[in-house]
């Protein structure tokens, strides 16, 4: 892995699903080896940026640099050697194991005729213990509880083994407890491993708690990007999410927390 | 493939889950070759004239009498051998369908690429014959019009499906769409055409192999086997297919292209066979369910196995139709549909039931 390449950059990057603007030419640095947090109101770009980070989506105009190289122009194993991404509700066969789903994420390592290396079992060895599902190898994924599901995906993404993980809305559809254990897992990859981490969450309280950098996005545009505290304002979140909150200090981790109160543009009314 | 199972095997006395897959994967692939190997025999052997099996090994050594000899390398092993190809190659291109749409229904006839080839044959039939009903080119070219017929099918499929080819349910749709429409361009084309050409186009399209010479089993044979080889190598490269687009696509595999190349593959098998064989329906569909059921989901064992399968199949359909039905040729694609579409029709029910 070259780590000087690792540096990602969007550059004045627009994506179009036919005429609409998903991505309205946003610029923005991934910082390396931070925890970057994309968040915003549904349907706001967040999910497709992060895919167009991956060039899961073709750019309309402008590009996006991984240290000095255009990601249009590199290959598709070379991209998938550099960064992972986890989709947002990925699928795979029920009766597939969580090892040989492990396994997938060595595709990119893998030429054409090259048999399985060292190197391979190693990595699937390290993500599986990484993430806790070494004693689940055997099982068939359509046995897995939602959580369980979830760290067999993330193992597969970092049987990758690549510098830069996107996770696209990974806490979804988790519990209370399974949200805390999934993004504590993906904290302690950024912090031990020093992965840069992209991710997409719904929660800003979430957001706020891991995000080293929160970027606040509206209408396919970047309305601001900065740390947790100069974001979770009461006036920004009422600006970007449309909701009238109090934002108090989380007295366990010392990060904002917001307290939604009352919708400033209601979409359902009660009627009578 | 079994180096590698056989090394895992031997690193540990606790097997991993994979390992055991694999080990049992190789056992089902050497069963499944010996009765291959078994059918070819039976199917050798048995016909309008009993040929013992000291016999047969007799004249495959060199030795025999004359009239064993003509039976046996002129009537029954090249058509035994063009149903083994013609079936496994048929096989192999459902296994691959079946992968990259991700979608237990696909198969060749399903993606017009059978009827494609069997309209390229009726157009050639009616297009080339006189007045008298006789054909005015070699009938050698039939072949051509069969691959022409579904490379044609398979372009238009492509060329509907347009900017969505990457959506496998939008290939399935359009592929049943043209599959319809060369029925029914054949079935205008069988009722206002001559006779004579009629039955042999029903006969060609249902699919059978009797009539076959050692030319045809060379020609299949030189073309199937490096599209088989090609396949093969596609394999290695068709686990990432298992997952969603996306998870798919961010693991490094280049679905568009790997999608067209899959299908391409398919189309070539699927034509090359059926230009020889016919339209024999419903093996592409079965043997790969079959496989599937033996072996599990290994890609490169998965294939192996559907191509014994698919062989099987179609050698088996054959020799049912030599014992039961002689002296009448009832074409083997009668057999393969009366096995195929029942179950075609459980697994669109049961789809249903899952569905709804």
């Amino acid at each position: 892995m070259d780590k000087a390449l690792s540096g990602l950059k969007v550059d004045t990057l627009s994506v179009a699903y036919g005429a609409h603007l998903a991505v309205d030419a946003i610029s923005l640095t991934i910082p390396k080896g931070k925890i970057t947090v994309l968040a915003g109101p549904n349907g706001c770009g967040k999910s497709t940026l992060l895919r167009a980070i991956r060039r899961l989506h073709a750019a309309k105009t402008g590009r996006v640099l991984l240290g000095e190289t255009d990601i249009g122009k590199m290959r598709e194993k070379e991209i998938a050697r550099e960064i992972g991404l986890l989709a947002q509700s990925p699928s795979a066969p029920e009766d597939m194991r969580v090892e040989e789903l492990v396994r997938l994420g060595r595709y990119p390592h893998q030429a054409m005729l090259q048999p399985w290396s060292k190197d391979d079992a190693a990595a699937v060895e390290d993500a599986m213990f990484g993430t806790g599902v070494g004693h689940l190898r055997d099982r068939r994924l359509g046995s897995l509880s939602g959580g369980q599901l979830q760290r067999a995906w993330i193992a597969m993404v970092l049987a990758q083994q690549t510098d830069i993980v996107c996770l696209d809305e990974p806490v979804n559809h988790l519990d209370m407890a399974h949200q805390i254990d999934c993004l504590d897992l993906v904290s302690r990859l950024n912090r031990e491993h020093g992965r840069t981490v992209v991710l997409v969450l719904h929660d800003l309280n979430l957001a706020a708690r891991y995000a080293d950098l929160l970027v606040f996005m509206k209408d396919g545009g970047i309305v601001s990007a900065g740390s947790p505290h100069q974001l979770m304002t009461e006036e920004q979140i009422a600006s970007v999410f449309g909701i009238q909150c109090r934002v108090i200090e989380d007295p366990v981790h010392d990060r904002p927390l917001c307290i939604p109160m009352r919708n400033s543009s209601p979409r359902f009314e009660v009627q009578g | 493939m079994m180096g590698e199972a056989a090394k895992l095997s031997r690193s540990g006395p606790a097997l991993g889950g994979i390992a055991r897959d694999r080990a049992r994967a190789v056992t089902v692939l050497l069963i499944l070759l010996i009765v291959t190997l078994l059918v070819v025999l039976a199917s050798t052997a048995f016909g309008s004239t009993w040929v013992p099996l000291e016999k047969i090994v007799a004249v495959l050594t060199g030795g025999g009498e004359r009239t064993e000899r003509l039976i046996v390398l002129q009537l029954r092993l090249p058509r035994v051998l063009l149903a083994a190809l013609a079936g496994g190659a048929m096989a192999v291109a459902g296994f691959l369908l079946q992968k990259v749409t991700r979608n237990d229904l696909a198969s060749p006839s399903v993606l017009g690429v059978v009827d494609g080839a069997a309209l390229g044959v009726v157009i050639f039939l009616a297009l080339l014959s006189d007045e008298s009903n006789a054909l005015i080119v070699s009938i050698a070219w039939q072949p051509l019009a069969a691959v022409l017929g579904a490379c044609a099918a398979v372009a238009l499929v492509f060329a509907l499906s347009g900017r969505q080819a990457s959506s496998a349910v939008r290939l399935l749709l359009f592929g049943i769409a043209a599959a319809a429409a060369a029925k029914s361009v054949i079935m205008v084309l069988l009722l206002t055409g001559p006779i004579y050409r009629t039955t042999q186009a029903t006969r060609w399209i249902a699919g059978a192999v009797n009539e076959t010479n050692w030319g045809e089993v060379q020609m299949t044979a030189e073309l199937l086997l490096p599209v088989l080889l090609l396949a093969l190598l596609a394999a290695r490269r068709l686990p990432p297919s298992d997952l969603d687009d996306v998870s798919a696509q961010s693991v490094g595999l280049n679905l568009p292209v790997f999608r067209l190349a899959v299908f391409a593959l398919a189309a070539a098998l699927t034509s090359v066979s059926v230009a020889f064989a016919g339209g024999v329906s419903f093996i592409g569909l079965l043997a790969p369910h079959i496989a599937r059921l033996l072996i599990g989901r290994s890609a490169v064992a998965g294939m192996l196995a559907s191509a014994l399968c698919g062989a099987v199949i179609l050698m088996g359909a054959d020799l049912v139709v030599r014992v039961l039905f002689a002296p009448t040729e009832v074409p083997a694609g009668a057999i393969t549909a009366v096995i195929g579409a029942p179950y075609f029709l459980y697994l669109l029910l049961r789809k249903d039931r899952l569905n709804g």
